[in-house]
């Protein structure tokens, strides 16, 4: 009895090595494949994105270095300000909301769901009974967030899949790799097949990298990483999912998951879109 | 009077309105615009012929490679260019519905005239 005890565990640990195996798989095999295609670049490109195939962007970046302080000063102002119980969001997150962005998405196994930094900040002002921001609104949830994760600034992205959040890492990596819309564009065509080509006249960024400098700063407002991707749904020619989804969650654990180890930066200035 | 000219301005403008709507789009037009072909966001065309960009996704379009390739190629192309290459990024034009065969027409004819 004690023998097949033993045996079931010794199965179970190795099933669960397994799953653990399969995302750093994934993530080793684009990784590889990337470094095949830009044998010249280290971390600091890849959290560049686009910009470190555009000297033009990355003047203009700099030009702009300081197009976010506004916006950081609004969430800075939302972050602290005090709810009805006399609480704060700041008082929702450890050490104040400091180096914690760099862990979402993480999985709550609760809620046997992904929970997105911006979920979690409508979880705690439901918990504190204040109403919720729209996910992808730039003077709220945008602004917020993009306080927030200036507060991660620097730290290496860890995102974590266990083994039970396996199923959502592979949806997310499924969702990258279809073909989707009238346009037939998978996420991977652009990100992984056409990186640094230009479309319209943006190269297109690598999938490594894509989760850590979020959210942008355009046009005066901050995009988070869901409404990005959003509009890229659109111009695929498909229906964007909801903001805030199980398919765009998964998206973005896979693409966190992807960015693991390079520092995040948030708030990246962006040029309008054309 | 007023009352009479501005009636007259409604009816004219309610006259155009459907021709405009209805006035088929250039060849040009398909290849530039975002709800038909959008061709100017993966390819480039040459010098004088349209929009200059940095587009380069697909290949440059030049007309000597166009008519090596051939009209009845050009319009397989258009119409569904994962036959000939599954792993391609190019939409199916056709097989998709985002172009009416006879858009898919003018554009072979505009592609295959290319200097």
């Amino acid at each position: 009895m004690r023998f097949r005890s033993l045996a079931l565990g010794v199965a179970a640990l190795a099933f669960a090595s397994l799953a653990l195996a399969a995302h750093e798989a994934t993530r080793t095999a684009i990784v590889a494949r990337l470094q095949q295609q830009l044998p010249s670049w280290s971390g600091s490109e890849y959290v560049q994105g686009s910009a470190a195939f555009d000297d033009a962007l990355r003047a203009s970046i700099e030009e702009n270095a300081n197009a976010a302080a506004p916006v950081l000063e609004a969430g800075h102002k939302l972050f602290t300000a005090k709810f009805k119980d006399g609480r704060t969001l700041a008082s929702c997150f450890p050490n104040g909301g400091r180096r914690v962005a760099q862990a979402y998405p993480q999985y709550d196994p609760r809620l046997k769901r992904v929970v997105t930094l911006e979920m979690a900040v409508n979880q705690c002002r439901k918990a504190h009974g204040e109403a919720l921001y729209e996910l992808g609104e730039a003077e709220t949830m945008g602004a917020v967030t993009a306080y927030l994760r200036s507060l991660s600034n620097g730290q290496k992205m860890a995102v974590r899949v266990p083994a039970a959040a396996e199923p959502r890492f592979e949806e997310g990596r499924r969702l990258y790799f279809t073909r989707m819309g009238q346009r037939n564009f998978a996420c991977a065509s652009c990100h992984l097949q056409a990186v640094g080509k230009r479309y319209v006249d943006t190269p297109l960024s690598p999938a490594i990298g894509q989760a850590t400098h979020w959210p942008e700063i355009r046009e005066g407002k901050a995009l988070t990483l869901q409404a990005r991707i959003r509009e890229c749904l659109e111009l695929m020619g498909a229906a964007p999912f909801a903001a805030g989804s199980d398919e765009l969650n998964h998206l973005e654990y896979f693409l966190g998951y992807l960015s693991n180890g390079l520092p995040l930066k948030a708030n990246v200035y962006r040029p309008p879109a054309r | 009077m007023i009352a009479r000219a501005l009636l007259a301005g409604a009816l004219a403008l309610a006259a155009a309105l459907p021709a405009a709507a209805e006035r088929p789009l250039s060849a040009l037009e398909l290849f530039v615009q975002k709800d038909k072909g959008y061709c100017i966001a993966c390819h480039q065309l040459p010098a004088g012929v349209g929009p200059a960009t940095r587009a380069d996704v697909g290949p440059a379009l030049e007309g000597a490679r166009m008519r090596a390739l051939g009209r009845p190629a050009i319009r397989e192309l258009l119409v569904d260019p994962t036959k000939a290459n599954p792993a391609t990024l190019m939409p199916p034009f056709g097989r998709h519905r985002i172009l009416e065969p006879a858009e898919i027409d003018k554009l072979v004819e505009f592609l295959d005239a290319l200097p």
